[in-house]
């Protein structure tokens, strides 16, 4: 904790620094702020950040890395300070609060028509609030099963290629029971329990929303009522709840259930598949979610470039977004983080992504609809807080529709408190 | 002269001290008051407006807010006379002339200048589920075998003791070195007087030890019941207050509520009670401390 301040001070000193360096009459500066992913990708990012500076002979830009634990947190006192910098990237479901908190400018007529159209649908979906468009990413995110094909081969259990041919839901509970009888500790899933926060709302929600269900109604986005609570909710939250308690999910505590073999399937980001490929090859397979009813769902959404209304050259930091967008440079970061490309013609040139590619499945998801952006709503940071909780209970046994009703609550005062979040007129 | 320079000279030299305790205590918790009967939320563009007790009341019909509560004063009637009890036996152990006594008084010592957030992420694993886990391991071994494997951070009767016990190990080395101050300034004569009038290891403790040690002894209970009422980082690492707010905290509620919800206004209500109470504890402490003074 104690560290953070002082990072926080250091990086206060460092910017003044900046600020003050900048003699009369010099190229425009634009800050920049981004999180401090691995170090690996933020190596990559600083190497595009002089690239362009290089390119560019009336603009330079300052890169400031925020820790990635705390940068919501540090980025939302920066916008209430008003410090917020001239370009920001933010993680995807945050977009529609700080739009409505009017720190953003709109994409719409600063992005070039030939990248829009180039992006994936996802990306798209992901960056807009209220019909306009906040923030693009240079990657998306994906979800799904990694499974030990021979495992399932021994089991003789189907393994699905394609997003329509997902495991039904009983054919997903008796998999899991096949499995088990074959298993040393008759847990054969990970669900990555041991991972933080936001996980929980990436990961399951589109399991509700395979069942019907969903975090929020979004026709309006006015209430949970019926969609948190509905049947397919408490479908789906009930299975994962019945799991659990009957052993068949590994806590993983050492975030080693999958690659250590204690496991057969892994409920699990893109992130993780070049770990389990060093560690299982050939044997791992790639499957969608469960389908429970709907057809199988996914999650997306992951870091986007924004602008903030205080810069001083929208167009100057959207030639920077867009140069960020470029093919070379979107295989840049994806070849190192291993997220999926944003733009089809990236995609195209991914050994890992593109048709055929070993993950192709995640370009599918997001491009044919199998996706569901996290609700883009300037409620979603307590939507998000209430269904964290409430699958916590859940975990621990709470009766399912109870624990629903309650988080539904929650989440109804909070956009009731806020006027329904209805859009605000310029201060 | 020298009169008025020293009458001038002492509010100047607590000039700073009180510009700090100002600036840094009086004006955050007035502005939590005031901030307490508004709506405010943090970053949002709508107009603050003030809404009366309706914070208090949402927080006291909330289950969370008052199973935290709850919790926390839990943990004060089970952590502080334990903690201070384990205190005193190892400080009363190492102020004997051992040998290694340095070391012992080092080690125990250790865990309080482990950062909390180390602590409590060494007792996760401890308390790992399955029989793999440490305590689980252990707890087989004294009960040879007969004892079931739980997943002690998410078992509804389990976590509160399990973070318990995680506090008073991390705490305890703290109040120790304190009541070994206390020990050493016990004047040795008390006790050659106490052997004399023929009183024995027991008699002396009780008469000259537990009396001499009074003001040491009730600083660290007060220390340690207000440290209770802020228990917050291992609820954050071990448990996020599940499971079902089994373990849940004011502060823990506070911060969820102020930055996790963005909802500062219901964060600040929370701190007020918060506040309040300690206060109150605080109180309670002195005039029980003042009435054993008179009767002694």
């Amino acid at each position: 904790m104690l560290s953070n301040y002082v990072l926080a001070l250091l990086l206060a000193f460092v910017l003044l620094g900046c600020e003050q360096q900048q003699p009369p009459g010099a190229v425009p500066h634009l800050s920049v702020w981004a999180h401090a992913g691995q170090a690996a990708e933020r190596k990559v990012l600083e190497k595009q950040v002089q690239r362009f500076n290089v390119q560019q002979d009336d603009l330079r830009l300052d890169l400031t890395f925020i820790p990635e634990r705390t940068y919501n947190a540090q980025v939302q006192a920066a916008a209430i300070a008003g410090d917020l910098p001239d370009l920001l990237e933010l993680d995807g479901p945050y977009i529609a609060n700080y739009a409505w908190q009017g720190h953003l400018v709109t994409l719409d007529d600063l992005l070039s028509r030939a990248i829009r159209a180039d992006l994936l649908p996802s990306i798209v979906a992901q960056g807009t609030y209220r019909d306009r468009l906040y923030g693009v990413g240079a990657f998306d995110s994906g979800l799904a099963l990694y499974a030990r094909r021979d495992v399932l081969d021994q089991a003789e259990i189907r393994i699905p290629q394609h997003p329509r041919g997902a495991w039904t839901r009983d054919e997903f509970d008796a998999l899991l029971l096949s499995l088990r009888d074959s298993d040393e500790d008759g847990a054969v899933l990970d669900l990555k329990l041991n991972y933080p926060d936001e996980w929980f709302s990436y990961a399951f929600s589109p399991l509700i929303q395979s069942a019907g269900g969903d975090l929020v109604r979004r026709d309006d986005y006015q209430s949970a009522q019926g969609a948190l609570n509905s049947r397919g909710a408490v479908l789906a939250m009930t299975a994962l709840q019945g799991w659990m308690q009957q052993g068949l999910v590994d806590p993983n505590l050492d975030d080693a259930a999958f690659v250590s073999g204690r496991v057969a399937l892994s409920w699990a980001g893109h992130w993780d598949y070049p770990r389990y490929k060093d560690a299982l090859g050939d044997a791992l397979a790639l499957v969608p979610l469960p389908d429970f009813g709907k057809g199988t769902r996914t999650g997306q959404g992951s870091w986007v470039w924004s602008i903030t209304r205080k810069c001083s050259d929208p167009e100057g930091a959207v030639r920077f977004v867009e140069f960020l967008l470029q093919p070379a440079e979107i295989l840049a970061i994806t070849e190192t983080n291993g997220a999926v490309p944003a733009t089809r013609s990236a995609i195209a040139l991914s050994p890992a992504y593109r048709e055929g590619g070993p993950l192709h499945l995640f370009v599918t998801q997001l491009a044919e609809g199998y996706a569901v952006p996290r609700p883009q709503t300037p409620a979603y940071p307590v939507i998000s807080s209430a269904f964290r909780r409430a699958f916590a209970d859940i975990r621990s046994g709470a009766p399912v529709r109870q624990v629903l009703d309650d988080a539904v609550v929650l989440i109804d005062q909070d956009i009731r408190d806020n006027q329904g979040y209805a859009p605000v007129e310029d201060p | 002269m020298t009169d008025s320079i020293q009458r001038r000279s002492g509010p100047l030299f607590a000039a700073p001290a009180l510009l700090g305790l100002v600036v840094f205590v009086a004006v955050p918790f007035a502005l939590a008051v005031v901030l307490a009967f508004t709506n405010l939320r943090l970053g949002s563009p709508l107009p603050t407006e003030f809404v009366g007790a309706e914070q208090f009341r949402r927080i006291f019909a909330e289950p969370a807010f008052v199973r935290a509560l709850l919790n926390n004063t839990l943990f004060a009637l089970v952590v502080v006379p334990l903690q201070t009890l384990l205190a005193l036996a190892l400080a009363l152990l190492l102020h004997q002339r051992l040998k290694g006594r340095a070391f012992f008084r080092t080690l125990f010592f250790a865990p309080v200048v482990f950062p909390l957030s180390l602590v409590a992420v060494v007792w996760v694993l401890i308390y790992a589920p399955g029989p793999e886990g440490m305590m689980n391991g252990f707890l087989r071994a004294v009960t040879f075998g007969a004892w079931i494997p739980r997943d002690f951070l998410r078992d509804p009767v389990l976590a509160l003791p399990a973070i318990m016990l995680t506090s008073i190990w991390q705490g305890a080395g703290f109040q120790m070195v304190i009541l070994l101050a206390g020990l050493q300034g016990i004047p040795g004569e008390l006790y050659e007087a106490a052997a004399m009038d023929g009183a024995g290891r027991w008699g002396q403790f009780q008469h000259v030890t537990l009396p001499q040690l009074r003001n040491t002894l009730s600083f660290t209970v007060l220390v340690t019941s207000i440290l209770a009422f802020r228990l917050f980082d291992q609820v954050q690492i071990m448990t996020r207050g599940g499971p079902r707010n089994a373990t849940t905290t004011v502060m823990f509620e506070a911060v969820q509520a102020s930055f996790g919800r963005q909802q500062v206004a219901k964060g600040a209500a929370m701190t007020v009670v918060l506040f309040l109470v300690v206060l109150a504890i605080t109180g309670v402490q002195r005039w029980v401390a003042r009435q054993g003074r008179e009767v002694g």
